[in-house]
């Protein structure tokens, strides 16, 4: 997601001033960002009791803030990441764990449905979300989510509410193409097709809630709050 | 609900009786000792929860007590009980409560007048209390600890007024079996504290609104009364027009406004205007003789209603078509107030021959009349502009009521009128006033639809793709224009129309499509299960959505929502704002309209096919054409409006947004490019806050 916001700096004919201005606007915005996660982690360790499993796929700093709050909370939980391939962003998230001593498994992306029974819940960030109170995020969420869904586990997405978008897929084409190559690690003939897409869209069906600076949402409200906003 | 099924003996699953039971066959002995027995559980806990359960005395006084107080009447073994199996948890009172014995219902005190022993011949408002009390006292006894839930008809006035709506006829044959049940003295332990009398049935048959705008009004009445003669006539007046006046905002019974207003003093207006802010008054119930046959007295045109109506829909009215066109056209050249204006004449007619349908068009159509109306019109002397505007306009409404009944949108767009007119200061001159109107009239127009389908159109053809196979069902005009709007912009798609009998409407659309060069594929809606699945998206338009979401529209759309759900296949509903209305409706039967039975009698192009001719001779054959069905909101992927795309769960959102400003609500328009900024805007306001 992108910022985009009208300053009235840019009038100003001193270049210093107007430069002043956007730096201070972009701090601005940085706080902003922070204060969310802030009160997005507060609102999210509630739900994670002890001795629970997380699943998450995939890393995000917002899940991530979740997580360190609850640990310092002295809560005892357990997490398993997916590898998240093509970006392999697991990994970070596994180094994070570590870092604050939460016991971490890490699963490739392919054993998120065998791992599924024995997790409490699946915690996921968002790269945005939509009209319909769906998500888009990074490939897998998806499948993670139908999974968690058919064996009736809950489904947090954390989320800032500048993600919220004015959008409404009705399918998986419908977003802009967004693509990550893939290694193989495999000599592969030229004639193979490859499905390039780093992100998908999960449907609000599959989700069960949202944690947002605005406070904790049903898909449904979702759109109340965009209809607010943009009143 | 249960009811409009039919009258069939309801059981509660606990106690299950089998197999046809004739009434006065009585199995005494459970009953008596269910009914000791509640009784002496009364005496046992005198002091539970308010309101205390107050027994109807036993129907002999039995000399056999049981041991254990039983707060629930268990089910001995029964061989021949049928009626008088005490029914808890049903939600069908009617057939429960005949089948009810007086044992079995505690009620809350003062919830009823005193036992009506001694009645003996005027037997059915005893009946009615009774069935009242007995009717709370099962939601009461459901809890089985006694506490008060609220029991589904709180108060007698809307028990009776459910009870209205179904037969009457159970209620004879089984006052037989009370007469020989009352009791010759009431019972101690129970409290008469009745507000009313069972001897006058009538006033029972009220609803709680209507008896609350009585009541003030006999208050002032009784007022009145002291300072001026014939209270008499006042209350009567009052308590006639309140109950006019109750009906006055739904469009069917908006015929008897014009005569109430007169009759109606400023003190009535404060009873009538603080009921009108509460609960929306029931809508007119064709089932309900009295109210039908005052409903006639006071209509403008003489209408005859069908013979061999359907029972499931016998609160519906449905009347023989055509046949109001000889009174009308003798009542077309009276030139006075109570007669409608020639072009709202004309709109009635094509309303009726059905040159105008379609809900945007009734509307523009019915819109423009009304222009030429207010342009005509002169406030006559003595006469508030205001006021007489809103009568001539309510008799107009009226009268196009009768040509065909209004759909969710006319009604909508009249309130907006007559909202409108209402708030004209009284300063202004006629013709300023009149302008005023015809500008407010022509911006609605312009806004609420033209604008409005505009944006749609707009929205929906970026869900429009190169390749895409488009469903939709009948005849849409927001939908036709965004094919052809999809089309003009070059988009390569094709177009499936799913059409039905008796209208065939998709011909129609069919015809205007092919005639642009747009391939289409034209099937039946029996084939749509076949159809579907070579459709991307289903594209559909709607009458009217409620507030969960639950889409109003032609019948047969919710069939193709729910093949195309089955699918996986999106539904697009494409609806302005105005469309909208506060209202929840779980099904297509409790609001519908009756179309003319006989068009399923003739097949175009078939002369030889009279299967069904003389239909109407025949009793045991009914025929019924619906003109309107109710998707749920599941069924429903995403709704289109002028406000945006948004999931069916927003629309009470947007009905709460956009109705509560008026200032909103004129001005609701959507630009896309401010979004960011204001989005932004608002945050920051947010997190300053913080």
């Amino acid at each position: 997601m992108c910022y985009v916001t009208r300053t009235s700096a840019l009038e100003y004919e001193d270049i210093e001033v107007g430069k002043a201005r956007l730096i201070e606007r972009g701090e601005q915005i940085g706080d902003i960002s922070l204060k969310a996660r802030k009160t997005i982690a507060m609102l999210g360790q509630d739900f994670i009791r002890d001795g629970s499993t997380i699943l998450t796929h995939g890393f995000s700093r917002v899940v991530l803030s979740i997580l360190k709050l609850a640990a310092a909370n002295k809560k005892h939980f357990s997490v398993v990441c997916t590898e998240g391939r093509p970006d392999s962003t697991g990994l970070q998230m596994a180094k994070e764990m570590v870092a604050i001593g939460v016991p971490i498994t890490l699963i490739i992306d392919s054993a998120v449905a065998y791992t599924m029974e024995s997790v409490d819940m699946l915690l996921v960030g968002a790269d945005g979300v939509v009209e319909s109170g769906g998500i888009i995020n990074m490939i897998g969420t998806y499948q993670a989510a139908m999974v968690a869904r058919s064996m009736n586990k809950p489904v947090y997405v954390a989320a800032e509410s500048y993600k919220f978008a004015r959008m409404y897929p009705l399918d998986q084409k419908a977003m802009f193409p967004s693509s990550r190559q893939v290694d193989f690690h495999y000599p592969l003939p030229s004639a193979v097709q490859v499905e390039f897409s780093s992100r998908d869209y999960t449907p609000p069906q599959y989700l069960t809630l949202l944690f947002t600076d605005l406070g904790v949402f049903t898909p449904s409200a979702v759109s109340d709050e965009l209809i607010q906003l943009y009143l | 609900m249960d009811s409009r099924r039919g009258s069939r003996f309801v059981i509660d699953p606990k106690i299950r009786q089998v197999g046809f039971v004739p009434a006065g066959c009585e199995s005494e002995n459970p009953n008596a000792s269910s009914a000791v027995a509640a009784i002496a559980n009364v005496d046992v806990n005198p002091t539970s929860d308010s309101p205390s359960p107050v027994m109807i005395p036993p129907r002999l006084a039995d000399p056999l007590p049981r041991a254990a107080p039983l707060p629930v009447p268990s089910p001995p073994p029964r061989k021949h009980t049928s009626v008088e199996i005490p029914l808890q948890g049903s939600y069908n009172p009617t057939d429960s409560v005949l089948g009810t014995s007086p044992p079995f219902s505690p009620a809350s005190n003062g919830r009823y007048a005193g036992v009506p022993s001694s009645e003996g011949p005027d037997l059915s408002p005893s009946f009615v209390s009774r069935a009242s009390s007995a009717m709370e006292g099962m939601s009461l006894r459901e809890d089985h600890l006694g506490s008060p839930s609220a029991s589904r008809f709180a108060t007698v006035g809307e028990y009776a007024m459910f009870k209205q709506q179904q037969p009457q006829q159970p209620a004879t044959a089984v006052t037989k079996v009370y007469a020989s049940s009352l009791p010759q003295e009431p019972v101690q332990s129970f409290a008469p504290v009745g507000k009313e009398d069972s001897s006058k049935p009538l006033k029972e048959r009220t609803t709680k609104a209507e008896r609350r705008a009585k009541q003030e009004a006999d208050r002032e009445a009784k007022r009145i009364a002291k300072e001026s003669a014939g209270a008499k006539v006042v209350e009567g007046e009052a308590r006639a027009s309140s109950n006019v006046v109750g009906k006055a905002s739904r469009a069917q019974s908006q015929k008897k406004d014009s005569a109430s207003e007169k009759r109606l003093s400023a003190v009535e207006k404060a009873s009538e205007k603080e009921k009108k802010k509460e609960i929306p008054a029931p809508r007119m119930q064709f089932d309900d003789q009295s109210r039908v046959a005052k409903a006639k007295k006071r209509a403008l045109i003489e209408q005859t209603e069908t013979k061999h109506r359907v029972e499931l829909f016998r609160h519906l009215p449905q009347f023989v078509y055509g046949a109001q066109l000889p009174s009308l056209e003798a009542k077309f050249f009276h030139d006075d107030a109570m007669h409608p204006h020639p072009a709202v004449y004309q709109v009635g007619l094509q309303y009726l021959t059905g040159d105008i349908t379609g809900g945007n068009a009734r509307c523009i159509a019915m819109l423009s009349a009304f222009k030429e109306l207010i342009k005509d019109y002169c406030t006559p002397r003595e006469r508030t502009l205001i006021r007489d505007l809103t009568a001539r306009v309510n008799n107009n409404v009226s009268f196009l009521t009768t040509c065909r009944p209004l759909c969710i949108s006319m009604g909508n767009a009249i309130r907006f009128l007559k909202t409108r007119i209402a708030k004209l200061q009284l300063t202004l001159s006629e013709s300023d006033a009149k302008s005023l109107i015809i500008a407010e009239i022509d911006r609605f127009m312009q806004e609420k639809i033209n604008y409005a389908d505009n944006e749609i159109t707009k929205l929906a053809v970026t869900k429009i793709k190169d390749g895409d196979v488009i469903l939709t069902y009948g005849s849409s005009c927001v939908v036709e224009t965004i094919i052809l709007h999809a089309f003009s912009l070059g988009k390569k798609f094709r177009v499936v129309i799913v059409d039905s009998r008796p209208k065939l409407e998709g011909k129609g659309l069919l015809r205007r499509l092919l005639g642009r060069g747009i391939s289409c594929t034209y099937s039946h809606i029996n084939a749509v299960t076949y159809i579907i699945q070579e459709v991307n998206k289903v594209f559909l338009g709607a009458s009217s959505i409620l507030s969960n979401g639950t889409v109003y529209s032609r019948v047969g759309s919710a069939s193709v929502a729910m093949v195309a759900n089955a699918f996986h296949v999106p539904v697009m509903i494409c609806c302005e704002t105005y469309k909208f209305h506060e209202r929840v409706q779980l099904d297509s039967i409790c609001f519908n309209e009756l179309g003319d039975p006989d068009a399923l009698v003739k097949i175009p192009g078939r002369k030889g096919l009279s299967e069904l001719e003389g239909w109407s001779q025949s009793s045991h054959l009914k025929l019924l054409n619906l003109m309107y069905d109710v998707m749920p909101a599941d069924y429903v992927s995403m709704i289109i409006t002028e406000l945006g795309m948004v999931p069916p769960t927003s629309v009470p959102v947007i009905l709460r947004e956009y109705r509560k400003d008026p200032i909103l609500e004129n001005f609701a328009t959507f630009g896309k490019d401010s979004n960011p900024i204001k989005f932004f805007r608002a945050s920051l306001e947010y997190y300053r806050a913080c």
